[in-house]
């Protein structure tokens, strides 16, 4: 009994050992292909939200002259969280179509795909971070220790991120267009998550609506922690992370499902 | 429990869509989720069950459809089952779509890492097996280039590498024997038959009963998602063949037992050729196939014309020996007859009134033909034999009716010839 209980367990480990050396030589393998061919490499991450940000100052400070302090930091801040939220979904959308060798290959855990692409988009995140810093000291912006709370909320928009990875994923098995729709969604989304503007310019009759979309409250409390310095709002992370902690297991379950009728219909 | 793999009733249940069937958003709205439901539903496998052993060999084969893609699936796990169950002991390997998970940009030792641990080992063991896997692929001196730099040959070594050293405890394989050259296929067979005998359970699917036969130690027949045979690799190979052959007969037309007999078999595009537009039912060769030389011989040609729309023909006879040398080469167009009307079905014959071949076995070729010879619609080729006796034995190719004469010439008294020899006439 014990010597079996023993065995069950070894192999647990050695099964998450494995786990952990296969997401890190897929995650190895996205990031070698996106850089390989690209001579600007790794600082192709920061250039792309450091346009966008660099638009974004142009059109409200100076065109509109939106009031919001440390206006650089905000939306610097906000342009990092949506671009690993929109990236990793809309290629996670397509990954059990791209995937096909993977996936035929017997005892591949095909799950692992999504949390591939999601922790690629983090990486980019963490290695954006040190950029984010230097904008919130020119801001004068004072860190407190509150920002040691970052990595619970990296871990809930991980999650987050993963278990709608998984639906839109088992969806484009059906409807190969999904990954087109997506991106017109994403697109809409973008606007309708506090980026650019202030949280306190909506009307509050339509704050029921607009408070559906969970981004908008984990762009907030990202900046509560970085910029603002205060507790951030912890009655909508922990609905955030109910919600997550049962779409997960179903995205899991519709994800596994439609990889298997994917690989039997062809 | 000493068992690799064991199948018992295995069944799979299968749903074939519409062709049609909407792949978008937009068009699944417009038809309504009409052809969302499949057309047509069927058993791929059903009833399937076998064992195989550590170190033992399975060979599947069967046709196109059979199948054999869907067992290998269901075992490799990467499907489910609809009913039956499989129990595999150990992990399992498969050399499937050899290189389609490749990344040309990548060198060929990322693209090792990435494959191997894709493959189930942990990067550390990869690590400790990285020379043995460039060294079996012979790629040495190109480990670091990209791969997109190298042939297909270079890359089909490098993936049935990688997957052969996985070390797995089952491996599926999928016609893999069009790798890389000869020499690379010895290596690539002899170290299966190393991995085989350090107890590795391998199942391998093949349409080519030979490799079955040579490689396997039980070999398993499917038709149509059914076992047909399961056993030793000579009976199941052996009676797969026979089967395809008499496949084929069924194709011909029926022929006249008497012809049978001479052991010969009609196959298409073997010893049958054209169109079968209009088809040589039977060919009656008269009074019988055996003779003696300088008889009458009558060729019929029964024939059935299966596409109405054809008004005539051409129809050609010749008759040769055995190694193709054409005795008698002849048509209807050849000898005046313009145009032959065809009827739905008729008999043609041709009458020769003296055949004066030398002794042996000949072959009567008969064949009918588009009106402008631009191709057969039926033609069968050393199909329908002939033997001629004669009582003389004769180095040419003809005996015509002949004798020798002493000629007694008056004029000439002192010539050789003067004994009176008696005619000799055959």
């Amino acid at each position: 009994m014990r010597i079996q209980h023993l065995r069950r367990t070894s192999k647990r480990k050695w099964r998450l050992a494995y786990l952990w050396d296969l997401l890190r030589s897929l995650v190895d393998r996205d990031m070698k292909l996106m850089y390989k061919r690209s001579a600007l490499g790794i600082a192709w991450t920061l250039i792309s939200p450091l346009l966008q940000l660099a638009v974004f100052v142009f059109v409200f400070q100076i065109i509109l002259q939106v009031d919001i302090p440390q206006y650089a930091s905000y939306v610097f801040c906000g342009l990092l969280i949506w671009t690993w939220f929109q990236n990793a979904l809309f290629q996670a959308t397509g990954v059990i179509i791209s995937s096909r060798p993977l996936i035929r290959q017997p005892g591949f855990p095909i799950a692992i795909l999504p949390v591939v692409i999601v922790t690629t988009g983090l990486i980019h995140f963490l290695l954006a971070l040190p950029v984010l810093v230097v904008f919130l000291l020119i801001d004068g912006v004072q860190l407190t220790p509150l920002v040691l709370i970052l990595p619970l909320l990296n871990i809930i928009q991980f999650a987050l991120t993963v278990s709608i990875a998984y639906f839109l994923a088992a969806l484009n098995v059906t409807f190969r267009d999904t990954q087109h729709t997506l991106g017109v969604v994403l697109q809409l989304l973008f606007y309708l998550t506090p980026i650019f503007y202030d949280l306190s310019s909506i009307p509050s009759e339509y704050w029921n609506l607009y408070g559906l979309n969970p981004l908008v409250h984990l762009v907030t409390c990202y900046r509560q922690i970085l910029i603002w310095g205060v507790q951030p709002d912890w009655v909508a992370l922990a609905i955030i992370s109910g919600c997550t902690a049962i779409a997960l297991p179903a995205g899991y379950l519709v994800f596994k499902r439609q990889s298997l009728r994917f690989v039997e219909e062809i | 429990m000493q068992h690799g793999i064991v199948v018992e009733n295995l069944g799979k249940w299968f749903s074939r869509f519409h062709a049609k069937k909407p792949v978008t958003f937009m068009e699944a709205v417009i038809s309504g989720l009409r052809q969302m439901k499949p057309v047509e539903q069927f058993w791929a496998l059903r009833h399937v069950s076998f064992t195989v052993a550590p170190g033992e060999m399975l060979g599947v084969i069967g046709h196109n459809g059979a199948g054999k893609s869907t067992l290998l699936q269901l075992l490799g796990g990467v499907a489910h089952p609809t009913e039956g169950k499989i129990q595999i002991r150990g992990r399992v390997g498969a050399l499937l779509d050899l290189g389609a998970g490749m990344h040309g940009d990548l060198t060929g030792r990322e693209n090792i890492y990435v494959m191997a641990i894709a493959a189930g080992l942990t990067r550390q063991a990869v690590s400790r097996r990285m020379d043995q896997i460039i060294n079996f692929a012979e790629l040495n001196r190109f480990i670091d280039n990209p791969v997109r730099t190298y042939s297909t040959g270079m890359m089909m070594r490098l993936a049935f590498s990688v997957a052969i050293h996985t070390d797995p405890d089952v491996l599926l394989i999928d016609e893999f024997l069009s790798v890389g050259d000869l020499s690379f296929q010895t290596k690539c067979l002899n170290r299966i038959a190393d991995i085989k005998e350090q107890g590795c359970a391998i199942v391998f699917v093949s349409h080519d009963a030979g490799q079955v036969e040579r490689l396997c130690d039980r070999a398993l027949w499917l038709r149509r998602g059914e076992i047909v045979a399961y056993g030793e690799p000579e009976v199941v190979t052996g009676q797969y063949v026979s089967e395809m052959r008499s496949q084929t007969q069924q194709r011909t037309p029926h022929r006249p037992p008497q012809l049978t007999d001479a052991g010969s078999t009609l196959k298409v595009n073997e010893n049958r050729f054209g169109s079968l537009d209009v088809e040589i039912r039977h060919i009656r060769l008269l009074p019988k196939a055996a003779m003696r030389s300088g008889e009458a011989l009558a060729i019929e040609i029964d024939y059935q014309r299966q596409q109405s729309t054809i008004a005539s023909a051409i129809f050609s006879v010749s008759v040769s020996q055995a190694d193709g040398q054409k005795c008698i080469d002849i048509n209807t167009s050849d000898m005046g007859w313009a145009t032959v009307p065809l009827n739905d079905q008729g008999i043609l014959r041709l009458s020769i009134d003296r055949l004066d071949l030398v002794a042996g076995e000949y072959f009567v070729d008969v064949g009918i033909y588009e009106q402008d010879w631009s191709y057969a619609y039926d033609f069968h080729w050393h199909v329908y034999p002939l033997t001629i006796e004669s009582a003389l034995t004769s180095k040419g190719l003809v005996i015509p009716p002949m004798r020798w004469d002493v000629v007694a010439e008056n004029s000439l008294s002192e010539g050789a010839g003067s004994e009176s020899v008696p005619q000799l006439k055959v």
